[in-house]
This record gives structure tokens, C-alpha cells and sequence, in this order.
């Protein structure tokens, strides 16, 4: 298979030409990458990314996040399956015009200066030099743009391979972990960054293993495991409907009751005087009634949401039995 | 295209690894051509001895072009390795082709602007080697015969010609090894070991010969050698002495042509399949 020639067996998605809300900007199917007989990188991946959403691609190290946007921008190519990105297969120009993208470490030449690096890249992109200044300017770097890369910090670093990657001004920005190196401030603006990027009907794709980066950022979020994409869903819809914590005496008679209810789940005892209770948190004042109603004290009921993090470790740790799509 | 060729002019100008090389050549195509050889005429005597005939003007081109079959190809096979290998120990591949340029055209920016930097490592030499030779003409009271202006343009072309052979030669060495360390060792060791310790062999053992009249040693002594060079001189040049066979010079430009649309054609099929990691 030729990387200028590439083109998928199917396809699939639809072209760059339609502006619907829900027009798939990135669609994949089947994608699988195996390097020889035993090593699967990514195996039957199924990943839709609409217009206009920033989507995260959430997984731990070595989970294969990096592998697919490398397919997904045609720098390796897929053992099997199909990829559309802004209706074009992977690395065409065509589709490369309108995307942006920083994968893994920024990677410039060191003793160009970072005006220079950018110069290299507008020139071989056909892209006017005058948006050189706008995204040093939006990267926060112009003041050391005309200093040698080799010079430069971990986090000014990255701070050029955003800029590179904004350079086209494109309609789909492909972002490999973009905070790396960065100190607290820095991110902060990298996250605005990408938020006030991802507005406009304009499109990202984020890969992060920080899951307070992909919860503060992302629309929606898929979860890539071992290779697989074990699940995929907004925010919410990965933390799912949570429960209830209750505070309430006496604990064994709250507990018995509160089981015998309909539309009650699981209910926990947490310690002493706490049940969780597992039931939709907009039923807590029909819950608090009928607690009441049975006599027993409740002076407390919160809502409890599960963390980013311990749905994510939940979901590695059990393979994607959780999915939640 | 044009675009992509100015980035990469940008890069070879750019870098200082370019004008390190250009110094060097120049520095050791003086120093061989002209300072040593008019130190060593000054203050020696013997079989080593270059006559004076060899450093003045109108033996410019002649005495110049000894030294671009090897010397001044393998200093270029190490610019073209860097060229090439550069990108993949810097990892600026995957920066570059994801801006959308074409693979193909990446390499033809990158072979088009090595060719038009190599003028430069041909016209420097030369201006270098036309005012050394001057002034020897001019102490030693000889008469200043510049050849004519046919001969330097030859000379001049077949130079750049060896030149851009060579530096074709490091891109496909760069290509197939990723990198630059692995790449100049090997093509160094090309030019020194199996060049050299064949063609030195093969006036007495005849089954080289036609092996070695394949080789970039053989066919770029060839075709500067009807530009009047020393083919006595060659024999001692050192790591870089030929003994022979010549061959004809259309079979030296086809040889060396061919040579050079293969290092093209191999260095592009190997970036259009690599996996950029």
C-alpha cells in the first residue's frame, strides 16, 4: 500500500463538504494495527468524531491512543479496517489542508529558530506566513521566536507544536497530550485554548491520560483500552447517574426500608450512620419522604457522582465490561 | 512545489553543518590542489612532487576535478545523508507531512535544493583554486592561461554532476538506515574499503574489471579525465587514487546518470512506504 495512494476499502462518513451538526468529521471502522503476529495496537476500532465537538480520547500509556492518530493523519498505515477524516482517506492533502495536529512530542529542527520552524512548515503547507505571528501570538511565544528551538523549555516546546499545529488554521485540530511540559498557568491557557478553538463549529480531537484536562475540555469521550475502545459517551454518560449518600438512624431499619422502594438499587452501608443508595439523585426529596414516612431520622442526602478517574479505572481494570454506549 | 523547495533551501542554508561541509571541501581542494602540492614543489623533490605545470590557470579545471570523483563526493554523501537522515533523528518527518505536502514532493524539494547548493560546492572550489593558481603564476612569473571558457563550463558541470551523484548516494543511504550515523559510515566505508581495495586490485586480478567499471570511483575519474586530468597524478591520490580502468566518457555519464536516477528512484519508494513513527 502507497502512502500517497491510500485509500480505504469502504467508504465511509461523509465529505468535508457537509456542515451538519452531526457530520462525522473523523469515522473509523474495524481500525486495527497489529506490528508482526502478537503486538495489537489497536484492534477493531470503531471512533466518531462530529463537527464541532472536542472530543477526548481518554487511555492509559501505551494504550494506543498514539497509534491511531498517527493512522488517522497517515503517518503508519491501518492492517485493516477504514478511516475517513474530513471525508478524505488518511494523509491525503486534501484532507491534511484543513488539519492540524501535534502527535506526541513536538519535533522541530533544533537549530532553526521557532519563527524559522514555522516558515519551514507555512511554506511547505502553501500557507500564508502572515498567520506566522497570529499563532505565536496565541501560543504565548512570540517573544523567544526568534531564538534557536534547541534553546527552548519542554513547555515552550509544546507551546511550538500547538502553534504548528494551528498554523493552517484548520477545521480539525488533532491534539497528542498538548499540556505535556506545561506548568499549572500554562495549561490553563492551553485548555482555554482548545475550548475557545473547539467553538466556531470547528473540531478537535484531544488524547489525554489526564482526566482532569478531558473533563474540564472535552463534549464527549471515548475510552481506549488495550487497543479497543471499551467505551464512548459524554462526560456525564461516563460517570453515569451516580446515587445518593443518606445519613440516617437507625442505619439498619433506614437500609431495610429503602431496599423494599421501587427504583432502588444497590444500598450500601459506608460506615456508621451513612448508606449509599443507588437511585436517580433527581428521586432524593421522594426518597427523604418515604424514609420519613417509616420513621426513621434523616438529617442528610447528597448527591454522589463518581469521579472521571475511578470510571476510568474501573473500566481498564475490567476491560470494558462497563461500557456504558 | 516551489513553495517546498524554498522551505528546504531555507533548512540546507539554515544549517551550519552545510557551510562546515562547503569550508572543508574547499579547504582540502586547496590545500591538495594547490598549497601543499606548490609547498611541496617549493621545498622537495622526488616522484611525489607535482610539476608546476599542474598549479597554474590554464590547468585550473584539470587539477580541480582530481578531486570531486572522491574526495569531494564522499564530503557531499555526508551532506546528503544529513539532508535525509536529519529528519529522522530529529523526528520532523511526521511535522512535515502532516502540514499535507506530498511525499513525492518533499523528495523533490529536498534532491532539487541539494542541487542547487551543490553549485556552490563546485563554484567556491573553483573561484579558490583560479585565484591560488594566479598567484603561484604570478611568483613564479608564468604566463596566466585561463582555459577557455567551454572547458570551465564542462569542468564545472561535470563537477556538480559527481557532486550530485554522490549526495544522491547519502540520501538513499539515509533513507534505508533512518538516520545519519549508521548512513555516513557506510557510505564512507563504501568509498574507502570496497572502491578503493578493489580498484586497487584489479590490474592483476582481470575478473574485477568489469566490477569495478561499474563503480562511482571508475565512472567519475572517466568523465573529468577528458578534461585533461592527471590520470599520473590520480594513481598516488591517496585514498582517492584510481589506477583504472577508464572508460568512455558517455559511458561514464550514462553509468553515473543511471546511478543517480536509481538513488532517486529507491530513496523515493522507501519514504513513500516507511511508517513515520
Amino acid at each position: 500500500m502507497d502512502f500517497e495512494t491510500l485509500t480505504p476499502p469502504t467508504l465511509v462518513g461523509q465529505s468535508r463538504g457537509d456542515t451538519g451538526s452531526n457530520a462525522l468529521i473523523i469515522e473509523t471502522e474495524g481500525l486495527t494495527k497489529r506490528y508482526g503476529e502478537r503486538v495489537i495496537a489497536v484492534e477493531d476500532l470503531d471512533l466518531r468524531v462530529r463537527r464541532g465537538e472536542v472530543y477526548g480520547f481518554l487511555g492509559a500509556n501505551g494504550a494506543g491512543k498514539t497509534t491511531t492518530l498517527r493512522m488517522l493523519l497517515g503517518l503508519i498505515r491501518p492492517t485493516s479496517g477504514s478511516v475517513r477524516v474530513l471525508g478524505e482517506p488518511p494523509g491525503s492533502p486534501e484532507g491534511l489542508a484543513h488539519i492540524g495536529a501535534l502527535v506526541e512530542t513536538p519535533a522541530f529542527y533544533p537549530y532553526l529558530s521557532g519563527w524559522d520552524n514555522l516558515r519551514v512548515l507555512a511554506l511547505h503547507a502553501g500557507t500564508q506566513q502572515n498567520r506566522i505571528p497570529i499563532v505565536l501570538e496565541q501560543v504565548d511565544l512570540a517573544d523567544r521566536a526568534g531564538d534557536a528551538f534547541k534553546t527552548y523549555s519542554l513547555g515552550m516546546k509544546q507551546r511550538l507544536g500547538v502553534a504548528a499545529a494551528l498554523l493552517k488554521d484548520p477545521e480539525l485540530l488533532i491534539l497528542d497530550e498538548p499540556t505535556n511540559g506545561l506548568d499549572p498557568a500554562g495549561m490553563s491557557e492551553m485548555r482555554d485554548l482548545i475550548k475557545n478553538f473547539g467553538r466556531d463549529n470547528r473540531t478537535v480531537l484531544l488524547s489525554s491520560h489526564l482526566m482532569a484536562e478531558v473533563e474540564q475540555i472535552c463534549d464527549r469521550v471515548g475510552v481506549i483500552h488495550s487497543g479497543k475502545l471499551i467505551a464512548e459517551g459524554t462526560v456525564d454518560d461516563l460517570r453515569g447517574q451516580g446515587g445518593l449518600r443518606v445519613r440516617a438512624h437507625p442505619l439498619d431499619e433506614a437500609r431495610r426500608i429503602a431496599s423494599q422502594l421501587d427504583g432502588v438499587g444497590e444500598v450500601q452501608v459506608l460506615d456508621d450512620d451513612t448508606l449509599r443508595i443507588a437511585i436517580d439523585p433527581a428521586d432524593a426529596s421522594w426518597l427523604n419522604r418515604q424514609l420519613i414516612g417509616a420513621g426513621i431520622e434523616v438529617s442528610e442526602i447528597y448527591r454522589e457522582k463518581a469521579s472521571l478517574e475511578a470510571v476510568f479505572l474501573g473500566l481498564t481494570k475490567n476491560g470494558g465490561d462497563n461500557d456504558v454506549e | 512545489m516551489l513553495n517546498s523547495i524554498s522551505a528546504e533551501l531555507l533548512l540546507l542554508r539554515k544549517r551550519p553543518s552545510t557551510w562546515v561541509l562547503l569550508g572543508l571541501w574547499t579547504l582540502l581542494a586547496a590545500n591538495f590542489g594547490y598549497i601543499f602540492s606548490y609547498v611541496a614543489y617549493l621545498n622537495g623533490s622526488g616522484d611525489s612532487v607535482r610539476p608546476l605545470a599542474d598549479m597554474l590557470p590554464s590547468r585550473l579545471v584539470a587539477t580541480l576535478l582530481e578531486g570531486y570523483p572522491f574526495f569531494g563526493g564522499v564530503i557531499v554523501l555526508i551532506l546528503g545523508v544529513l539532508t535525509f537522515g536529519g529528519e529522522y533523528g530529529w523526528g520532523t518527518l511526521k511535522t512535515v507531512y502532516t502540514q499535507g505536502p506530498k511525499r513525492s514532493q518533499v523528495l523533490a524539494a529536498k534532491i532539487i535544493a541539494l542541487g542547487i547548493v551543490l553549485t556552490s560546492f563546485v563554484i567556491v572550489p573553483f573561484l579558490v583554486g583560479a585565484l591560488l593558481s594566479y598567484g603561484i603564476a604570478l611568483r613564479e612569473d608564468e604566463a596566466i592561461d585561463w582555459p577557455s571558457v567551454s572547458v570551465i563550463a564542462r569542468g564545472l558541470a561535470a563537477g556538480w554532476f559527481l557532486m550530485v551523484v554522490w549526495a544522491a548516494f547519502g540520501a538513499v543511504l539515509a533513507v534505508l538506515s533512518r538516520g545519519t550515523a549508521l548512513a555516513i559510515g557506510l557510505g564512507i566505508l563504501y568509498g574507502l574499503v570496497i572502491e578503493g581495495l578493489l580498484s586497487a586490485f584489479v590490474n592483476d586480478i582481470s575478473v574485477l574489471r568489469p566490477v569495478t567499471e561499474a563503480f562511482l570511483r571508475s565512472n567519475g575519474y572517466s568523465l573529468v579525465e577528458p578534461l585533461g586530468l592527471a590520470t599520473e597524478q590520480v594513481r598516488g591520490n591517496g585514498p582517492g587514487a584510481f589506477r583504472g580502468p577508464y572508460v568512455s566518457g558517455l559511458q561514464a555519464f550514462s553509468v553515473l546518470a543511471a546511478y543517480f536516477g536509481a538513488f532517486v528512484v529507491l530513496t523515493g519508494f522507501v519514504l513513500r512506504k516507511q511508517e513515520v513513527a
